[in-house]
């Protein structure tokens, strides 16, 4: 398993790095290709999911010692994370401007949610069956194309942020988690066609993003971030 | 400091079986072909206490003792438990006058019980018509608020009592050790329903837990509360065949609730009851932490290991997951 911290850091270096390319090349400023401003723009493609741990629970006895707070006994810890996930996402934006566009986004994925037991004075430590989780997300959010910049020609880079619902079924289909999701971060587009706002673009989008999830299927009450990358393709109507 | 290691016996005057599809173990009795709960119609349950002091402990210690007990049965959230405080009698909690009696009782040769309840029940509806309650004067008692080391905590103990009294068996949640000298004490317990009494000056088991508060919500909760919650099922095996007796413990992952429930036919079937939804870990072990005849008669098989389900059973509100198989082998 990969720890929380280590995600963090994973995000952190992604969106960093892409700070620091559209920083040095900012030099490059002219003919910069955008989207159309008011016009719909619609993107979809793969995406991927960090893992991040949802908790540990200890199943533990009431402990016998004379007085208030005899410790606890326990009979095992379970340990339990949301593992990495590819998954589908697609979303619709607006373009105020040419640099500014507000987005509605979905996501699909089936994480494995993996349980390790320890600590059980009567038998070894084992890992439970995974359970698939049906997990879709919807949010809003914007993205900004940040101006004058331009990577290699055509490629803009752009900062986003959003917010949203998240949703999770388990396998059997018996139980719904839902939460709330908020993400920050940027990426890039590379205009394969278009983008001088007269013509519909074309082309491909890669993201980076820090997601930080509220509730969902988490059992210590804690906000969870993980990285979340994307490469779609884009057009515009 | 002494440790106490005896058990709580409970008596009872009819027969009882266990409810095949149940949790923990509640007292069921067959009238024909079907298996009924065995418990108290409608209404508060009436009882008096013995007018008899002994060392350390007047009669109105014990009724306020008792009087605590009760109102803790009776705060279960979801249910028409409720009890009503009829004064004190002359009377012994050991004679059949058609009222409930908790007391003092001298009985010198049950050396490892400390209290019991015996039961008294209409044959033709399972309905409990009279239960008594005797505490062992063989051992010393306190009603300190703290405890007192080397006594055994009055409240505890009818707490425990009250719970056979509203039809409810003995958890197996609970780990002990066997001792040099005989008997066991108790490491863990996850219920106040377990059949071994913490040491002797403890007090934590004045506190239901959630296994205990499941069984009463199964027994007398009402339509609302049973429907805020759901079950798990499933079917232990060994060799192919079902294990009788094993007892299964749900873990709810998010609440941390502990709730058990045990295999009550030969195909090892199991439905545990009163599970808070969300995902349990279910742990199948041998009931090798107290006498067996404490929690069920028959040939119940002990010599498993400790076993886990293979997968996380996700407990629906209102409803049951899938069953789940869990293989056993042998030690």
């Amino acid at each position: 398993m990969i720890g929380l911290d280590a995600w963090v850091g994973r995000a952190g270096v992604v969106i960093a790095l892409v700070v620091l390319t559209t920083v040095t090349a900012g030099a490059q400023t002219t003919a910069a290709p955008s989207l159309r401003g008011r016009h719909l723009s619609l993107s979809g493609g793969l995406s991927w999911t960090g893992g991040y741990p949802v908790g540990d629970a200890t199943a533990a006895l009431r402990g016998n010692a004379v007085g208030p707070s005899a410790p606890p006994f326990t009979l095992f810890r379970a340990r339990t994370e949301v593992r990495p996930a590819a998954g589908a996402e697609v979303r619709v934006g607006f373009a105020l401007a040419p640099g500014l566009t507000v987005e509605v986004g979905g996501g699909f994925s089936r994480p494995a949610l993996a349980t390790s037991l320890d600590l059980d004075p009567e038998a070894a430590a084992i890992a439970l069956d995974a359970e698939r989780l049906v997990q879709a997300t919807v949010d809003v959010g914007a993205t900004w194309q940040v101006p004058r910049l331009v990577l290699a020609g055509r490629v803009r880079p752009f900062v986003s942020a959003g917010a949203g619902y998240l949703r999770q079924l388990y396998d059997d289909r018996t139980l719904v988690e839902t939460g709330r999701v908020y993400s920050a971060g940027g990426g890039v587009r590379a205009f394969l066609r278009g983008g001088d706002g007269q013509r519909r673009a074309l082309g491909l989008r890669a993201e980076a993003r820090a997601q930080w999830r509220r509730d969902g299927v988490e059992f210590e009450s804690r906000t969870r971030v993980m990285p979340v990358l994307g490469l779609h393709l884009f057009t515009e109507f | 400091m002494r440790r106490l290691t005896a058990a709580l016996l409970v008596a009872v005057l009819a027969l009882a079986m266990p409810v095949p599809l149940s949790a923990y173990l509640k007292f069921g009795f067959k009238i024909g072909d079907r298996t009924v709960d065995v418990r108290w119609p409608a209404g508060p349950i009436r009882y008096f206490i013995s007018e008899r002091d002994i060392a350390g402990v007047a009669a109105g210690d014990l009724r306020a003792a008792v009087g605590r007990a009760a109102a803790t049965w009776r705060a279960v959230p979801g249910t028409a438990l409720n009890f009503e405080d009829q004064g004190f009698t002359t009377a012994a909690p050991n004679a059949l006058d058609g009222r409930n009696t908790l007391g003092f009782l001298d009985r010198p040769d049950l050396d490892r019980v400390l209290g019991a309840t015996s039961l008294l029940l209409d044959a033709s509806t399972g309905a409990l018509v009279e239960a008594d309650i005797f505490l062992n004067t063989r051992f010393p008692w306190s009603v300190s608020a703290q405890g007192e080391p080397g006594r055994v905590d009055v409240e505890s103990v009818v707490l425990h009592e009250l719970g056979h009294l509203i039809g409810l068996g003995h958890s197996a949640i609970g780990e002990t050790e066997r001792l040099a000298g005989g008997g066991r004490r108790v490491l863990g317990s996850g219920a106040v329903m377990f059949p071994i009494a913490l040491s002797a000056g403890a007090v934590a088991d004045r506190l239901l837990q959630p296994d205990d508060i499941a069984a009463a919500i199964d027994v007398y909760g009402t339509e609302a509360a049973r429907a805020a919650t759901g079950s798990a099922q499933g079917r232990v095996v060994r060799d192919g065949r079902g294990v009788f007796g094993a007892h299964l413990t749900a873990f709810n992952l998010e609440t941390g609730e502990l709730v058990g429930g045990y295999t009550l036919d030969a195909e090892g079937d199991f439905v545990i009851a009163g599970l808070s939804p969300g995902p349990h870990i279910l742990r199948v072990e041998p009931l090798d932490d107290a006498d067996v005849e404490s929690f069920l008669s028959g040939a119940v098989d002990v010599d498993f290991r400790v076993t886990y389900a293979p997968r996380l059973i996700v407990v629906p509100r209102g409803g049951s997951g899938p069953a789940v198989t869990v293989t056993v082998v042998g030690k």
